[in-house]
């Protein structure tokens, strides 16, 4: 198969993934806003915020709430429409780029759109967002068209809950102070 | 593990990309996310009216995501829709092989090139 001759851009600081879901707006956002239990479609994380406002930390924990995977601050709020925070890796040292989740009202359903901008080409981190990227469109669709994720992504989830023990102890909760 | 897609959004996303220009648009738009409409132009010898009507199909089967930043549009890759048909033939193992077959053929087809270079 040939290969496009166009090469790959390096400095490219935004990508934009969007997917349609067939479901009510307020559910969708409740999903990916939820504090009392985990995303699915953020890897079976936890957000933990102790207020969702601009300017408020947050972090995305594991599911035991031992490890954290994710620290960021919240840069936009706006229910049932945009929530926007900054995204940092605990596991890398790579800076941190910003996420916003963009929904619209269309059709029978809602426009979600995953924004990722100031991204650090070339960076392990920004290799991670646009491969996860697709997965959390997916998941979101999946839980809110049938109320669960697909089989397989299941089955993702409970591997990473074994795995969980082999994170690297510089996740651990107590070395990312939450305010 | 994917949802299978609507069959109407399908049908948009196959006639976006039985095109030979369309595909060409489309790398362009991975390898330069954020680019505008004139920067895809560059590359063809259409008119730009022609080249809008190809990105307004692509973008119909989403394809392409379009967004207005002042008076230019900028233009990304949405690997959602081929995401989606690739899960509908393609489970994991199955892709599994399939990489490694594609693998395969990239070196043969690599290496009879080099051949013809080294002759030629």
């Amino acid at each position: 198969m040939p290969k496009p001759a166009i090469a790959k851009e390096t400095s490219a600081t935004q990508a934009l993934f969007r997917i349609h879901i067939r479901g009510a707006l307020q559910d969708v956002w409740d999903e990916i806003t939820r504090t009392d239990d985990v995303i699915p479609c953020f890897f079976n994380m936890r957000m933990h915020a102790a207020r969702l406002a601009r300017g408020a930390p947050m972090q995305m924990r594991t599911k035991s709430g031992k490890y954290v995977g994710v620290v960021g601050e919240i840069l936009e709020w706006d229910p049932p429409r945009r929530f926007a925070h900054t995204f940092r890796f605990t596991q890398m040292d790579d800076p941190p780029c910003k996420v916003s989740y963009e929904l619209v009202p269309k059709d029978d359903g809602v426009e979600f759109t995953l924004r990722i901008s100031e991204l650090t080409p070339g960076t392990k981190s920004a290799k991670q967002m646009t491969q996860g990227a697709v997965m959390i469109l997916n998941t979101l669709k999946a839980v809110i068209e049938t109320g669960r994720p697909t089989l397989g992504t299941r089955a993702l989830f409970a591997l990473f809950a074994l795995l969980e023990p082999l994170t690297p102890k510089r996740c651990r909760v107590e070395n990312w102070s939450d305010n | 593990m994917w949802l299978p897609m609507k069959p109407d959004a399908m049908d948009a996303v196959f006639a976006a990309l039985a095109s030979r220009e369309r595909r060409q648009m489309l790398d362009i738009v991975l390898a330069h996310p954020g680019c505008g409409v004139n920067q895809v132009a560059a590359h063809f010898a259409m008119t730009r009216v022609g080249v809008l009507k190809h990105l307004r199909l692509l973008e119909e089967a989403g394809l392409v995501l379009s967004e207005k930043v002042g008076r230019v549009r900028r233009l990304y890759f949405n690997a959602v829709p081929i995401q989606q048909i690739h899960a509908r033939w393609s489970d994991r193992y199955g892709a599994l092989f399939a990489d490694h077959m594609v693998a395969i053929q990239e070196r043969v087809e690599s290496r009879n090139r080099q051949r013809k270079t080294n002759r030629a």
